[in-house]
């Protein structure tokens, strides 16, 4: 993991002491709410339903136990016990206090983490595929350019008022986990013809109420002059996005109104001002952040390893949890655990801070110390060995989070919606809830097989509907929740945009559509292997219709 | 849940300092609790309110201040389903959910 230089620590130092006054200011009322609301959003404080929401950025997704266990104690101490794990793999806190929230980031610079710019015009955390250095089909581990891209970023005077938010998101791997192409910036590492290790870079994807698909902008750019390119990038979109319109002010706005091929063109006359002016990362600091990210000492096993082997034939229901939640790791003998936050009814992505306990408790025995946040909402220790599997899972069982259901039909991703988001329309969690209780069979998930279900309590799209093979966006019909369906959307490498069924269904009516169009899917495949999307891809949203609407 | 019509209106906003819904009461103070809350039942009243609110907020007591629609059936049943919810907390949290009214002191 990245260790913070004295540089990182007098900056986040510097940040915590800078908003404090600013708090300070702001109770005393010596600062107006229009004057503080731009200054607490760059320091993540939102306010919503309830009360102040502070989102703490986990860049690329990383965490450290002891990370773990201050994330836990603060949820204690300062919030209701409690943390929200977000699809930009950051956490939020629900119930902050204006007051405390400089104690909570003094807390939180103490284990070099920070909410800096997890909102606000700016570049957001960036995300990276949750398999980083242990994935078996990465070319690269994507945390040594996020790490990179997060320095370069940092109170990046030139991009701290953007027309509005930028994310990045990067894979290592050609199997894209980020879900890169539903983000402003998206890169993938790639070689050349000539066998060198890059980058390829997509710009102007998105979600909201435009989704849009990245265009691939630069199939490869060198490591060396990624920065300069992003610089290239930012600058174009600086100068020119819009900013009279905040619905139109995003790249993907600006890319789609140029032409992709306009705006690489542009990019490319702007890069040689950036490249001069000398952004690039010299070699040799290069190699100092690539060395955090060097892999731990793994002990040499040999598979099979007999005790793992042994338990799995034994135990149905471990079996059933490897089968979707251990991923294969590059490491013979290890596996990469995701621990599903999305217990049958559960609320996803909500761990309480005695799950978080436990959870740095088991990244210390069987992780090497590491935890990681998925975009699904979900946790992983990545580094566990085969034969503490079985120890891990009863550990999870323990506490709640041993659904072995990662990538099935009750992995909902779902936003806070209406129970606590002041831009929300209608609540997301209580669906998300009520879906996992319909499809609560394990033996049933598991026949359905992979199926992504997304959730979104408005148009901004927080719970990636429009990436959902099933999406659902919550509307406001005259005072009224009702939900409407998108099937065919998809996050990966062949990502694309849900397209919308029809009339939306009221809260009461949308566990049931679901669950006809799941049947619907299951009538109509050709083969139990043929999954969801797959099936989609093949008939078309009119069967779907049909059953849902009838025959028009 | 459907917006009744009704021209009855309340006065809500999150204190400063906490970011706690409060209520603004007839006893002329915020109250966490909905039922507390100064029912206007003419658009004189609302106005009289919205005054109230724009001075909280000038005077940094509260925050996000808005005059909204209750149900004829009083301060506790605020029409919009946002409304119900920002009384009473998330609907998943029971445990955490607070009264519409204060607790027997």
């Amino acid at each position: 993991m990245y260790i913070y230089d004295k540089f990182d620590h007098t900056i986040t130092r510097e940040r915590v002491a800078e908003f404090s006054q600013q708090v300070a200011r702001r109770l005393t009322g010596e600062l107006s709410e229009d004057q503080f609301r731009p200054l607490r959003l760059m320091n993540g404080l939102y306010l919503q339903l309830h009360a102040y929401m502070l989102r703490v950025a986990i860049p690329y997704g990383t965490l450290s136990s002891k990370q773990v266990r201050k994330l836990a104690d603060i949820a204690k101490k300062y919030d209701r016990d409690y943390g929200h794990f977000t699809t930009r793999q950051n956490i939020q806190y629900n119930w902050i206090k204006l007051e405390q929230v400089p104690e909570i980031l003094a807390e939180l610079a103490s284990v070099e983490m920070h909410a800096n710019q997890t909102s606000g015009n700016c570049i957001r955390n960036v995300t990276a595929d949750q398999f980083a250095g242990v994935a078996g089909d990465e070319l690269e581990d994507p945390r040594i350019i996020s790490e990179i891209i997060r320095q370069w970023s940092t109170f990046h005077p030139e991009f701290s008022f953007l027309p509005r938010k930028f994310k990045f998101a990067v894979t290592g791997a050609a199997k894209d986990r980020a879900a890169i192409q539903f983000h402003d910036i998206g890169i993938q590492v790639v070689k050349n013809d000539a066998g060198e290790t890059g980058y390829a870079v997509y710009v102007g994807g998105g979600m909201g109420r435009t989704p849009v698909v990245a265009p691939l902008i630069k199939p490869f750019v060198a490591r060396t002059e990624l920065l300069s390119y992003l610089e290239a990038c930012l600058r174009v979109y600086n100068l020119h996005g819009r900013r009279d319109n905040m619905y139109k002010a995003r790249i993907k706005i600006l890319v789609r109104d140029l032409g992709p091929a306009e705006y690489a063109r542009q990019v490319e006359e702007m890069w040689p001002l950036t490249r001069a002016a000398g952004v690039d990362i010299e070699p040799a600091e290069e190699a100092r952040i690539r060395a955090f990210f060097a892999p731990p000492p793994y002990e040499k096993i040999a598979e099979p390893v007999a005790s793992f082997v042994d338990a799995r034939a034994k135990t149905r229901a471990f079996a059933q949890w490897v089968q979707t939640n251990v991923h294969t790791h590059k490491v013979a003998g290890y596996g990469a655990v995701t621990i599903s936050l999305k217990p049958i009814g559960g609320i996803p992505g909500d761990a309480s801070s005695a799950q978080m306990h436990a959870i740095a408790d088991l990244a210390d025995t069987y992780s090497l110390g590491e935890v990681r946040v998925t975009h699904v909402q979900n946790l992983v220790l990545p580094n566990v060995k085969q034969a503490d599997l079985f120890a891990v899972w009863q550990r999870l069982g323990e506490i709640g989070f041993a659904e072995a259901n990662i990538g099935l039909v009750t992995d909902i991703i779902a936003c806070p919606g209406l129970d606590y988001c002041s831009l929300a329309n209608a609540r997301s969690i209580p669906v998300a809830q009520q879906l996992s209780e319909r499809f609560a069979d394990l033996d049933r998930q598991h026949i359905i097989g992979p199926l992504q279900i997304k959730i979104s309590g408005c148009i901004n799209a927080c719970g990636h509907h429009h990436a959902g093979h099933i999406g659902i966006l919550g509307v406001d019909k005259a005072g009224q929740e009702f939900y409407q369906i998108t099937l065919g959307g998809a996050g990966d490498e062949t990502a694309s945009i849900g397209t919308l069924l029809g009339p939306g269904f009221a809260g009461e009516d949308i566990v049931g559509a679901v669950d006809k169009v799941v049947n619907t899917y299951l009538e109509l495949r050709q083969a139990p292997s043929e999954t969801f999307i797959e099936a989609y891809r093949r008939v078309g949203a009119t069967p779907f219709k049909e059953s849902l609407y009838g025959r028009r | 849940m459907a917006q009744a019509k009704s021209q009855n209106k309340i006065l809500t906003g999150n204190r400063l300092r906490n970011g706690e819904t409060v209520y603004y009461t007839a006893a002329g103070v915020w109250s966490p609790y909905v039922a507390e809350a100064k029912v206007a039942t003419t658009p004189e009243e609302a106005d009289a309110l919205a005054k109230i609110g724009a001075a909280a907020y000038a005077a940094n007591l509260v925050i996000d201040v808005n005059v909204i629609d209750v149900t004829p059936g009083g301060a506790a049943n605020p029409a919009h389903i946002r409304e119900v919810i920002r009384a009473t907390g998330p609907t998943v949290r029971a445990d955490l959910n607070k009264p519409v009214t204060p607790p027997q002191r």
